[in-house]
């Protein structure tokens, strides 16, 4: 996957060289506007034939895929489609100019592809960075062609337009950086703050949001929203809890007691087992993997184990249920509010009242009137017999 | 000028009138309404009560607002009895009647209200009370008063009916009269030990309220505040009664014993204010007087109704029959509106609940003091109750020989008595 | 008017005697209400002594529930009691505490939406209950042993004084039928002696996160102050709600949030009957009422026989039958 030479032609032209029907690109589309309905410009309120549209007019953006401290699960994500043409489809929608496990080159060609890859394309090309970078002892702990992967990192980042740090590792350390952390392995925003960064993170995320990110910066030019740990809002705004398919089995407290019980297989809410669903942000619940329904920890059986979040993945353990301090979901309103409001007020009631209390003010009225034109006082008499009998 | 010396019945009336027909009526649909809600209940349907206002308007309307109207029997009747005023003896009569009137039906009404009334029976067993309940004090209370001194203190009209309209029965009649001034003061004194236990119980129930009645009304002087209410809206009802009968059946009415029951009720009501104000400064809830919103305005209600009553009638305005009228009208008003605060219009459950009766729950309510009115239309028409002059005896006693030819109403030496 | 100097004293007699009677009770009383409060609590049979080292409750820490309601479901189950699905006829989500629904999730939220809390609402089981104070015929009892307050439909009139006396607003009556009762939660006392195996309340067993816990008064209190102390400044003033309120309640709390913002009332700390020792008082022995019968008869029999005498005069004046 050397300089491709094509790289300036549009996302349809290369599409179309390489021989995919618009019906293929079309389902892709549709994903794509499924993955991230809102928060998305490409995507928000646009039907996929629109999406394609867009997409097929830009330039397919060049991108330069570093590996630090990995397991390439974020690259294995991106091709573990259940359809081996979506993987191709995918590849096919950018220019990968750079990626040690799908490139052929190795040794120094490798070295040269990335030198001619961030010359060619300086100040235009998207990095994005899987794996955490450590910094320990001068970053000894991981070198790339004999270069600590801090240096690396500086040098490649520095000319590029945006980062994307997929995965874990890269958006906060991940697995590398679990506690004692030997290696003080940190997140790329630990070490570049001068770029525009986006943290995709998830052990794997969903391959889906990268591209919505990747394409967005390619039809826009610009980034998605992004919240304050600079993850797009579009795929991490919600927790996991919030829109989980079990969590009506949570509400009516049914729970998976112990793995393979009955209550496991019936597929009740895996809370006791430890699920961290409530405080993990991320759109596992709806997005699930491999384009699979319900291909997704929670849909398997198993519990959320919190892979975006820092303070919970690789941190607490995996079966502790999760403190309800921690609980960010918003609850719905379908509790009992704390003060009651009952009461009626009927409108023939009140006519009532108002007829009763209307008839009696109208006759104690008549009633004083009476008395009053017989002019009758009890003074005189009292007066003239004042001890009385 | 009149002077009342007996109680004389109203005549020349029909009792079957075209009213007493209506009357009929409407309590028959109401008690149909009543028999319906014993079936389906007291929800929706019926009434206007939930579990943040449990007591709704039968409870505390008819039992505890009414029966504070019908406290004439106690209030008066210490006045005349104990006190030796013997200026209202010849009223005595209204006053019994009217409490007899508004505490059988309000008992009638509690029946109604209670939702497991089978178990009442525990009443008649000591043993079974809970005695730091003030509800089994009421109960016990209102239930013995009702059915003993109350009852007792009703009869003489009834024995006088017997003797005068069924002569077989003279003998057995007469014989109960004799049986009854021997034991008299031992039945008044009950008749009015009783009335003030249970008005002041009255009191003391909504002290267990707590919180949720209004600090302008919540105090542990409840009690009596509550039954010194009771004792002006007693003479608040027999003034009332009075102007309505000289209104309806052109009654002459007596001065002074008009005056001396007015008198009554102004001084009653002076220091019942006055001990009201100290209360509320002594538990230093003055300034919330003024700044409760709703509550400080349905107490200035309150006071501006009974106090300014009781002013209007200190006054030389308050000589004329309708200044007299509309007075006590609004000071019994106000008084009623002052017992029916603590349990309702005082009375704030959590949140946003309120309470507002149902249409079933109004036309039983009215309809239970419907029986009383007719009982009360029915007895001043065939007893003696309503007070007049020994001429108006003879004159009614003329006009009734002559449509009963044979009855003796006068010419009664002592022996005959 | 005109009015003579003595007829003025004697009206104003009339008029201040009550006060000043109120006056003397009222400053007489309050010495001998507090030995009378502790006699109360003896001599009425209902009042069951129960050892408050054995009375048995429960422990709601709302930092710890996740509003899950497995406790309203339980308890609908334990207690064989319908849900109630009258909102939507569908759901169960009973607005309140009501005759279906003697155990009750709520939640709090804080006006601009950022905080939350949940709050379980049943029977607090008070140690000198209100609602036992008012029951009549002794409708609602307090357990010997366990104290927990239950009720009795063969003492119940129906009356729903309870509802009234009860600070936290609890006992719901069944306002539909015409053989109503009145429904709170027992601390599953009949479930749990229909059942030998089930050896707590409903809401205990399932709760996932031992939000709510159950067992005798000292031991959860002991639990209370232990998590006050290991985690200080977690805790609302770092109080265990029900320790003293209302005169002390075998169902404790604990909360983040103000206790009278997830529906705790400010109750204070006397029990609810307290609020009667004055009444009491004027009532003890009879010796009151007795004391004034007395007079009253005395005084009425005079003035009745002076009456008598000139009602007969009268009688022999007019030839009108003496009226009684």
């Amino acid at each position: 996957m050397a300089k491709d030479a094509n790289a300036q032609d549009t996302i349809a032209q290369s599409l179309k060289n390489a021989g995919y029907s618009r019906r293929d690109f079309l389902q892709l589309c549709t994903t794509l506007v499924a993955t991230a309905p809102m928060g998305l410009a490409l995507t928000e309120k646009a039907t996929p034939a629109e999406v394609a549209k867009a997409v097929g007019k830009a330039k397919k953006p060049s991108v330069v895929w570093l590996h630090f401290q990995d397991c390439t699960g974020c690259s294995e994500t991106l091709l573990r489609t259940s359809k081996p043409d979506v993987a191709d489809l995918i590849i096919n929608l950018i220019s990968l100019d750079y990626h040690e496990t799908l490139m052929v080159a190795c040794g120094q060609q490798a070295e040269d592809a990335l030198n001619s890859a961030v010359k060619d394309n300086e100040g235009k090309f998207v990095l994005v960075v899987e794996g955490s970078i450590p910094r320990k002892d001068q970053g000894i702990y991981m070198k790339l062609g004999g270069k600590p992967a801090v240096d690396v990192l500086k040098e490649v980042g520095s000319k590029a337009a945006a980062i994307i740090a997929i995965g874990s590792c890269a958006s906060w350390g991940g697995v590398p950086s679990a506690d004692p952390n030997p290696t003080d392995a940190v997140g790329v925003d630990s070490i570049i703050t001068n770029k525009p960064i986006v943290n995709i993170p998830g052990c794997p995320p969903n391959p889906y949001t990268l591209l919505g990110v990747v394409l967005e910066f390619a039809v826009f030019g610009k980034l998605p929203a992004c919240d304050d740990l600079k993850r797009p809002k579009f795929a991490y705004d919600r927790v996991i809890h919030d829109h989980c398919p079990r969590r009506a089995h949570f509400d009516a407290g049914r729970f998976a007691e112990t793995f393979g019980s009955p209550s496991h297989r019936e597929g009740w809410c895996l809370f006791k087992l430890g699920c961290k669903g409530p405080v993990t942000h991320a759109g596992c619940s709806t997005r699930h993997f491999n384009e699979i329904p319900d291909c997704w920890p929670i849909g398997n059986g198993s519990p959320c184990f919190g892979c975006t979040e820092k303070s919970i993945a690789f941190r607490v353990p995996l079966f502790d249920r999760v403190d309800a301090h921690g609980f960010t979901a918003t609850p719905p309103d379908t509790y009992a509010p704390i003060n009651s409001s009952i009461g009626k007020f009927g409108a023939g009631a009140a006519l009532l009242v108002g007829l009763a209390g209307g008839a009696i003010g109208g006759a104690s009225w008549a009633a004083s009137q009476k008395l009053a034109s017989s002019e009758e006082t009890i003074a005189d008499e009292a007066k003239s017999n004042p001890g009385g009998k | 000028m009149t002077r009342w010396e007996r109680s004389v019945p109203v005549y020349g009336i029909p009792v079957l009138t075209r009213g007493f027909w209506g009357l009929c009526l409407f309590i028959a649909f109401g008690l149909v309404l009543t028999g319906y809600r014993e079936v389906v209940g007291l929800g929706a349907s019926v009434s206007g009560m939930s579990d943040p206002y449990a007591w709704g308007l039968w409870k505390t309307f008819n039992v505890m607002v009414l029966t504070g109207l019908g406290s004439g029997g106690f209030a008066v009747g210490i006045a005349a009895w104990v006190f030796n005023n013997k200026k209202l003896h010849s009223v005595m009569r209204v006053a019994l009647l009217t409490s007899a009137l508004a505490y059988w039906t309000g008992l009638a009404m509690l029946g109604v209200d209670v939702g497991r009334p089978w178990n009442f029976y525990w009443v008649i067993m000591p043993w079974q009370w809970n005695v730091s309940s003030p509800l089994l004090e009421i109960a016990v209370c209102m239930s013995l008063y009702a059915s003993v001194p109350l009852l007792l203190e009703n009869l003489p009209p009834i024995f006088e009916y017997i003797i005068y309209e069924f002569p077989k029965w003279r003998g057995v009649a007469e014989t109960c009269e004799k049986l009854m001034a021997k034991v008299y003061p031992f039945i008044i004194g009950l008749a009015y030990i009783l009335p003030m236990m249970h008005q002041s119980s009255l009191g003391a129930l909504m002290v267990l309220g707590g919180k949720r009645v209004n600090v302008l009304w919540q105090t542990p002087c409840l009690p009596i505040i509550y039954v010194w209410a009771a004792a002006f809206l007693g003479y608040n009802c027999v003034t009332l009664c009075l102007l309505l009968a000289k209104l309806a059946w052109k009654r002459d009415l007596d001065p002074v014993v008009m005056a001396e029951l007015n008198k009554i009720t102004v001084y009653l009501i002076y220091a019942w204010t006055a001990f009201r104000f100290l209360d509320i400064l002594v538990r230093g809830q003055i300034l919330h007087v003024f700044t409760d919103g709703y509550f400080s305005f349905l107490f200035w209600v309150e006071t501006a109704l009974i106090l300014g009553s009781a002013y209007v009638l200190s006054t030389e305005k308050g000589k004329k029959l309708s200044t007299m009228f509309n007075a006590n009208l609004l000071c019994a008003v106000g008084g009623m509106i002052y017992r029916f605060s603590p349990t309702t219009l005082a009375f704030s459950a959590k949140g946003s609940s309120f309470y507002f009766p149902a249409m079933a729950e109004i036309i039983v309510c009215v309809t239970f003091i419907a029986i009383a009115v007719l009982g009360y239309l029915v007895a001043v028409k065939l007893l003696a109750i309503l007070p007049g002059t020994n001429a108006d005896w003879n004159k009614m006693a003329k006009y009734e020989e002559k449509v009963k030819p044979g009855i003796q109403l006068t010419g009664y030496a002592p022996a005959d008595h | 008017m005109a009015m003579t100097r003595r007829e003025a004293f004697k009206n104003l007699a009339k008029g201040t005697l009550p006060i000043l009677a109120a006056g003397c009770v009222s400053a007489v009383l309050p010495q001998v209400a507090h030995a009378e409060e502790e006699e109360r609590l003896e001599a009425n049979p209902k009042y069951h002594k129960t050892d408050p080292a054995k009375a048995l409750g429960l422990l709601y820490d709302a930092t710890r529930c996740v509003g899950c309601k497995s406790c309203m479901v339980a308890c609908s189950q334990y207690n064989e009691l319908t849900p109630d699905t009258r909102q939507d006829g569908l759901h169960q989500a009973p607005p309140a505490l009501n005759s279906y629904t003697k155990n009750i999730i709520k939640l709090w939220r804080s006006e601009d939406g950022s905080d939350h809390s949940y709050f379980k609402q049943q029977c607090m089981h008070c140690i000198d209950p209100g609602c036992m104070n008012a029951c009549m015929f002794g409708g609602l009892q307090k357990d010997e042993a366990t104290g927990v307050v239950w009720w009795l439909g063969s003492k119940c009139v129906g009356c729903r004084y309870c509802e009234i006396a009860c600070p936290f607003h609890i006992p719901s009556f069944q306002w539909d039928g015409f053989n109503p009762k009145i429904v709170k939660c027992e601390l599953c006392r009949t479930p749990m002696a229909k059942d030998p195996t089930k050896k707590q309340p409903g809401c205990t067993k399932v709760c996932p996160t031992n939000a709510v816990i159950y067992g005798t008064r000292p031991e959860l209190l002991k639990e209370a102050k232990k998590r006050i102390a290991d985690n200080p400044g977690k805790y609302y003033q770092s109080k265990v709600f029900g320790e003293h309120e209302a005169g002390g309640t075998q169902v404790l709390y604990l909360s983040r949030v103000a206790f009278d913002k997830i529906g705790l009332p400010d109750v204070g700390d006397d029990s609810i009957p307290s609020g009667l020792k004055y009444s009491h008082m004027a009532y003890k022995w009879l010796a009151l009422p007795i004391a004034l019968y007395a007079g009253m008869v005395y005084f009425a029999g005079k003035n009745f026989k002076d009456h008598s005498h000139h009602l007969a005069e009268e009688q022999k004046e007019t030839g009108l039958r003496a009226q009684l």
